[in-house]
């Protein structure tokens, strides 16, 4: 063998990866096509001259078959080249590329804040029984069901439009980021901390806490470094499906607040039928999802050594 | 015959000769206009503005853009070669004057000689002629092409003179000159290549303010253009712009426009929907300012009546009348539109002004058009039925089109129709690529639209004439409409015009091809020391910000 079992590990996730990509890219060819409507007639739109369609399918090679455009797709995707979005007429790299930054970062400052609201609010009210824990179980179950425009509107109509301390949206830095992290945190901070705290409430009444207290452990240490870490498996197993809820969150979020971002870019290139585009954002969604499950795999192990051995 | 001459003097003999004409616009807005100027003492330059709209554009490349609002934004960087004033005259711009020839096939025009592009190429013959090709030839897939269909070719006579064939007489040509989807790019510019539509100083007009920066997502950066000298014949002031700079930004959602804007963090929005105008319209600190119906169509239903049962004139006739349209666009809009008769805008001087009240609610007359039309079964639903068939029409809505509580309007019409009738109308969102599906093989039954700012016969034929919707069915449509339409087009004088426009939006009403809904209007907010906003005729949209200054606060 010339690789050791890591080596094997690694190459055959690799490969899932690849099949995960070539899937969903095909996936979304085969969709994009089987919809109503011939691509060189979205483009003309209502307006229509003579020579037009024919103009429009010629720039873009519509007229070949489509086994032929497919394969020409693909093996242009394969050495890195994702050609021109018909629409915006601009590199589709160039516009994923300056669009996935601001998205990242709306994701991720959502996603941890979500986390740590989330952790927060379960460390704090699990196995407690009475009146802090019914009230945060209603206010998470509220923002788990509101949805993150109505979230969106209300933040703004409070922090930006009557307080004034946050803006709508622009390059406020920090502070523009704010609001938008805070309306895309709410509803996955609220599930996660219901399963969270439904989790805990779990560890705590394993035999091995009542060891850990006979050690003489406070209850506060208890909670953080003994029964969060147990109560965070199923947690992390949500975390998959939290991802693309953040992803997809973020969508709404970029409109709301007029945030630049793939959000409205990907939905403009769905209903026009801009197919290079389409391809790169499903590519690079299946890249974020094999790369977080991927993440996944290896926080379970640290969290619960005895994967380890499996 | 003699050559009909729009001669276009030096900036003070065009005042003098404008005289009377101004003198009544100073009588309409003596009070606002005296007051802004004792208080403030006159337009006065410097300044950032920031401007909330609600659309970003798909592509800023003017003779590509399909989208009324993304010309609020490139109208600030791309000039046109003359300019439509508000009472349908045109005035010079990047032209001084014009002559048409008597058969309407020629087309000669004087250049400015001081114009320069953004990007420091200078304004001439050449570079016009060049632009006209450009978007003629189809190679290049410009939807203004489309404006372009009787043009054969330029002639450069000399730097300054240029000389426009046509292969035949076409009314639309001075409009479609003035229509920013004409607007005249640097060579150089068009020459670079293809990526123009995501804008930035490769974008290079000759407007009154540089496209400085694109920002994808959030805004767009503009600033003074200091050479700018050439303003349109309709602006308030010659010379560059008063503001230095203005971020136009986007702000999709009606609430967080209205928000934006009373809590200041930006000075004027474009959009205000029919609950937030009290926000807005004579309140302390703010304005409102509403834009004329003229260049764009009113929103109307299209009917394709070459499928049953709206092949029945009756059926479309108990369609138009079976509904309380004013009360219906009163109650979706608050009185901030009007209920329309044409397609035709009231505001275009082409509107058929003895349409009004020549149809519609008329409940007891529509259902005996369908009793006459055989239509007298009902259905468990209780709508009509005959033959056993329900008395239903679809109205496919393409998703990308539906704003402003369009969907919700057509929904009252159904809902009265439904009542008052006993007539089925489906409302379905459908995609555009769903549209464009039915569109291309003519089975659209009927299609909710407004048709981009352009010549009312060029509307007209855009919309019901044989180059319209119905295309595809060309063959089963209304000759007669058909002809009205393709006359108006190439008439060579206005009168002419006029009648065929006329008769053609009368035949198209009288025959229920259309059913004309509501007349919309653009609408501004502003801080009330934002003065010099204004609307372009042509476009019917915001004019661009070069009058536009701000007053102490």
């Amino acid at each position: 063998m010339i690789f050791g079992p890591l080596g094997r590990r690694i190459l055959s996730r690799l490969g899932t990866s690849l099949v995960v990509a070539w899937g969903s890219v095909t996936a979304a060819f085969l969709a994009l096509h089987a919809l109503p409507g011939r691509i060189e007639d979205i483009l003309a739109g209502d307006l229509d001259y003579p020579g037009l369609r024919e103009a429009i399918a010629a720039e873009w090679g519509l007229g070949r078959s489509l086994p032929e455009q497919y394969l020409d797709f693909v093996a242009r995707i394969a050495s890195g080249d994702f050609g021109v979005s018909y629409v915006l007429r601009q590199p589709v790299a160039q516009i994923v590329g300056s669009q996935i930054l601001p998205t990242v970062q709306l994701a991720t400052t959502a996603g941890a804040l979500a986390l740590a609201l989330a952790v927060l609010a379960a460390t704090l009210t699990a196995g407690r029984g009475g009146a802090a824990r019914s009230v945060a179980s209603t206010i998470e179950l509220t923002c788990a069901s509101a949805p993150v425009f109505w979230i969106g509107i209300l933040l703004l109509m409070a922090f930006s439009f009557s307080l004034r301390w946050f803006p709508v949206s622009g390059a406020g830095g920090w502070k523009a980021l704010v609001l938008p992290s805070a309306a895309l945190a709410l509803p996955t901070a609220g599930l996660l901390a219901q399963v969270l705290r439904e989790a805990m409430e779990k560890t705590l009444e394993q035999p091995f806490i009542v060891t850990v207290r006979a050690r003489g452990l406070g209850e506060g240490l208890i909670r953080l470094r003994h029964v969060l870490r147990h109560a965070a498996l199923p947690a992390v197993t949500l975390g998959g499906w939290l991802i693309g809820g953040l992803l997809g969150g973020a969508v709404i979020t970029e409109k709301v607040f007029g945030r630049p971002g793939l959000g409205t870019v990907t939905l403009n290139a769905v209903l026009t039928h801009d197919v290079p585009v389409v391809l790169a954002v499903v590519l690079l969604a299946a890249f974020i999802h094999v790369a977080a499950s991927t993440l996944l795999d290896i926080v379970y192990v640290v969290i619960d050594p005895r994967l380890k051995a499996q | 015959m003699i050559a009909r001459t729009f001669r276009a003097p030096s900036v003070a003999a065009r005042a003098m000769l404008h005289l009377p004409l101004l003198g009544i616009g100073l009588l309409c807005a003596a009070a606002p206009l005296t007051k802004a100027h004792a208080e403030d003492g006159g337009p006065r330059s410097g300044g950032e503005l920031t401007f909330g709209v609600t659309t970003e554009p798909v592509c800023f490349n003017p003779q590509r853009s399909e989208q009324q609002n993304s010309f609020i934004l490139i109208r600030n960087f791309v000039d046109s070669l003359i300019a439509k004033n508000a009472d349908g005259r045109f005035l010079p711009w990047l032209a001084t004057e014009w002559t048409v020839s008597p058969d309407g096939k020629t087309y000669d025009f004087k250049l400015r000689k001081d114009v320069t592009f953004h990007d420091g190429e200078r304004l001439d013959a050449e570079a016009v002629k060049f632009n006209l090709d450009f978007v003629k030839d189809p190679a290049n897939t410009n939807s203004a092409g489309q404006l372009l269909q009787f043009y054969e070719k330029s002639e450069v006579v000399s730097p300054t003179e240029i000389r426009i064939t046509l292969t035949k007489p076409d009314s639309a040509l001075l409009e479609s000159l003035a229509s920013i989807r004409l607007g005249i790019l640097s060579p150089k510019a068009l020459k670079s290549g293809d990526r123009l539509c995501s804008g930035g100083p490769a974008l290079a007009g000759s407007g009154p303010f540089l496209f400085q920066s694109y920002t994808r997502g959030q805004s767009i950066s503009l600033v003074r253009n200091e050479r700018y000298g050439w303003a349109p014949g309709y602006a308030a002031h010659q010379g560059p712009a008063y503001l230095d700079k203005a971020t136009i930004r986007f702000l999709p959602e009606y609430s967080v426009r209205a928000g934006a804007l009373s809590s200041g963090q930006v000075d004027v929005i474009e959009g205000v929907q029919p609950t937030d105008i009290a926000l807005f319209k004579d309140q302390p600190g703010f304005q409102l300012l509403v834009g004329p119906s003229g260049a764009q169509t009113s929103f109307t239903l299209n009917i394709n009546y070459t499928i049953p049962p709206a092949t029945d004139v009756r059926v479309r006739q108990a369609l138009r009348d079976g509904a309380d349209i004013d009360g219906l666009v009163n109650a979706v809009y608050l009185g901030a539109v009007r209920r329309a008769w044409s397609n035709i805008a009231p505001d275009n001087p082409f509107y058929n002004r003895a349409l009004e009240g020549s149809w519609g609610n008329d409940v007891a007359k529509a259902n005996a058009l369908l009793d006459e039309a055989g239509w007298t079964g009902r259905d468990s639903e209780g709508f009509r039925t005959k033959d056993g068939q329900r008395l239903s029409i679809e109205v496919g809505y393409p998703q990308p089109f539906v704003r402003d509580n369009r969907d919700v309007l057509i929904q009252g019409v159904q809902a009265q129709l439904r009542k008052n009738l006993g007539f089925d109308l489906k409302l379905r969102l459908i995609t555009g690529g769903e549209w464009a599906q039915q569109k291309a093989n003519g089975s659209w039954t009927i299609y909710p639209n407004t048709y981009l700012p352009a010549d009312a016969a060029q509307e007209l034929q855009g919309n019901i004439g044989e180059k319209g919707f119905i295309q595809a069915v060309a063959d089963k449509g209304d000759k007669e409409l058909f002809s009205l339409i393709n006359q108006a087009l190439s008439a060579t004088d206005v009168e002419a015009k006029k009648q065929f426009v006329d008769a053609a939006q009368k035949r198209a009403v009288d025959l229920a091809f259309i059913v004309p809904l509501f007349s919309a209007n653009y609408q501004l907010a502003a801080k009330d020391n934002v003065r010099g906003l204004s609307f372009e005729a042509q476009l019917d949209s915001p004019a661009s910000l070069h009058d536009v200054w701000l007053a102490e606060q």
